[in-house]
């Protein structure tokens, strides 16, 4: 077995469509319309291996869900190759949706006018799994997913954490060797978001489930993948452990001033530092250490400033994410 | 195998979701009722001023063909287009694409199914109340009129599922398949013999009823006249080249429609 589960090379994707020009008449329009073209996905190569947790992240329209459609066979590449588990999701999606497991996080899977072990029998019947490994699958995710207080109860009734826990759970009734996950968290209570979190952990653990996944949550990125994919414009931007993510802007240093009393005038700042936020209780500025190390900023932030406390820190995951989509934006 | 399993733990699923909600097939029944007891009536009346006969046939016979329409519309099998219509501008195709079972078959399973109980109950019901208002016409005694109502029956299923498939599959490139439902919808009602007993068409109409694959899908409401003893054979036959025909207009639509997708936030 290749140690690769997901290899994708230059993966593009264009979606043309008839677009009305004002200046052609309804008969031209009608019939010789003016067709547009966008590239969704534009020549991105990547590979995963087994095991891996990898998050697939962009601004809105960036790619990422176009991406994973291609990876599960639902949208046809205009160009490149994707090779899932050794299957070609073009040619082999009904194989390959044997081997996979996919939650789109804005729509249900699930029965709901019926009690959830319904959706559980009915998928298993759908994967072509036994009675009796459909029984004993639902016992094993019933009890990994705590699933138990609410299995008897109509999907239409349960909350939205619960029905997503749900959604996750019926996903892996077959024991997919990768699940691919359209943003899972979204709308859902940070206590929510973190228990799912656990539960996807804990089957790449268990059953070392390969999980792609995209989100537009940092937590979910920051907790549950060890690698980042970030694609902005359909382009590839970034492929890096999640934990090399936030080093990536280390030449900034993001400085909390905290005043005595209250902060009344907000003065011009030294080159190399720049204002992050200006309010009367607490001033945060942006220091970039090739134009000023810290100690100096410091001490000309204390001859602006009269503090109480000061806290010097790294930009968080979040902000070197907008950054890198900022700074991809302008071309910088 | 695995595709029979499949379908009957659809139908199974689909049966179970139909208890959980008993007043719908109230409510059902009863608007089947009215709209079927108010042609009955109608045209018992139109038979009655007529000496009771019409076109060379019956209240008794043209009662039953209607009824036999309204039955096979209880599966409510036309729905199955605004289904795959709902699924490609909701974007909830994606989910049904990436299941191991073919999109067709799935949604054509789940079509009879939603409407299977419903069928059941309604048609046994209309059945008694008919047989115990008016009778059976002889036509319904004879020993082939079962096995090929059956056929006729399970013909019409899958002609008109092909059908209302079509016009769903349009949804893949036009924005709103509401008018060609609407038009393909009236024409199976028309001549099928919804509103007018077929054998009271005229020559032409009949015709078309015969020829067009709007019409074949409702052979079933031919089953009752004494015509079918000697034409059930051609009509079938009919029946059959149609679904052969939309079967094979399906398969290529849907092949061109699979490399169309294009759903929300991809």
């Amino acid at each position: 077995m290749s140690s690769k589960a997901i290899i994708v090379s230059n993966l593009t994707k264009k979606f043309s469509f008839s677009a009305k020009n004002p200046s052609f008449g309804w008969i031209k329009n009608l019939f010789h319309p003016e067709i547009k073209e966008i590239v969704a996905v534009n020549d991105i190569s990547f590979s995963v291996n087994h095991g891996e947790r990898i998050a697939f992240i962009g601004p809105n329209g960036a790619g990422k869900s176009t991406t994973i459609k291609m990876l599960t066979g639902i949208l046809f590449p205009t160009s490149g190759n994707v090779n899932i588990l050794g299957l070609d999701p073009t040619k082999d999606r009904k194989k390959l949706a044997y081997q996979i497991g996919t939650v789109f996080g804005q729509r249900s899977q699930l029965l709901p006018n019926l009690p959830l072990t319904d959706s559980f029998e009915f998928f298993g019947v759908m994967y072509d799994m036994s009675d009796e490994d459909i029984k004993k699958r639902i016992i094993e995710l019933v009890e990994i997913f705590d699933l138990g207080s609410f299995m008897t109860q109509p999907v239409r009734k349960l909350s939205l954490g619960q029905r997503m826990r749900a959604e996750v759970a019926v996903s892996l009734i077959h024991k997919p060797k990768i699940i691919l996950l359209d943003e899972p968290t979204i709308g859902l209570d940070v206590v929510a978001k973190k228990s799912l979190r656990d539960l996807l952990i804990k089957i790449n653990k268990e059953e070392n489930t390969t999980i792609f996944l995209t989100s537009h949550d940092v937590g979910d990125i920051e907790s549950l993948c060890d690698r980042t994919i970030i694609i902005n414009h359909g382009v590839m931007i970034k492929d890096l452990p999640t934990s090399d993510l936030a080093k990536t802007f280390v030449y900034e240093k993001y400085i909390d001033l905290i005043p005595e009393k209250n902060f009344n005038n907000f003065p011009l700042l030294p080159h190399g530092i720049r204002y992050s936020l200006q309010d009367k209780n607490k001033i945060t500025v942006v220091v970039d250490i090739n134009k000023i190390n810290v100690q100096e900023s410091l001490k000309k932030l204390l001859d602006l400033f009269l503090v109480e406390d000061i806290d010097v820190y790294n930009a968080d995951l979040e902000t070197v994410i907008r950054h890198i989509y900022e700074r991809d934006s302008t071309g910088n | 195998m695995k595709e029979i399993r499949l379908a009957t733990k659809i139908l199974k699923t689909l049966i179970k979701d139909s208890f959980q909600y008993p007043s719908r097939l109230v409510a059902e029944t009863i608007i089947v009722i009215s709209r079927c007891g108010l042609l009955l009536l109608l045209y018992s009346y139109v038979f009655k001023i007529n000496n009771g006969v019409i076109n060379g046939t019956t209240f008794l016979f043209s009662a039953w063909s209607i009824f036999l329409y309204f039955s096979l519309s209880t599966l409510k099998l036309r729905q199955i287009s605004k289904l795959i219509a709902q699924d490609v501008q909701s974007g909830n195709v994606e989910v049904l694409f990436s299941k191991p079972a073919s999109y067709l078959f799935y949604r054509m399973w789940w079509q009879i199914g939603s409407g299977l109980y419903s069928f059941i109950v309604i048609t046994i019901m209309g059945v008694i109340v008919l047989i115990a208002l008016i009778g059976i016409p002889h036509t319904m005694t004879i020993g082939i009129f079962i096995p090929t109502l059956i056929l006729t029956f399970i013909f019409g299923i899958i002609l008109s599922l092909f059908l209302y498939t079509i016009v769903g599959l349009l949804s893949f490139w036009i924005e709103d398949s509401n008018p060609v439902f609407w038009t393909v919808d009236k024409a199976v009602m028309i001549l099928g013999g919804s509103y007018l007993p077929i054998a009271l068409f005229p020559p032409l109409m009949y015709k078309i009823a015969l020829y067009t694959p709007f019409g074949s899908s409702q052979f079933v409401t031919h089953t009752v006249y004494e015509s079918w003893q000697t034409t059930w054979t051609k009509l079938i036959g009919i029946q059959l080249f149609w679904v052969l025909i939309s079967g094979l207009v399906v398969y290529l639509i849907f092949r061109k429609a699979k490399q169309k997708v294009s759903v929300n936030g991809g």
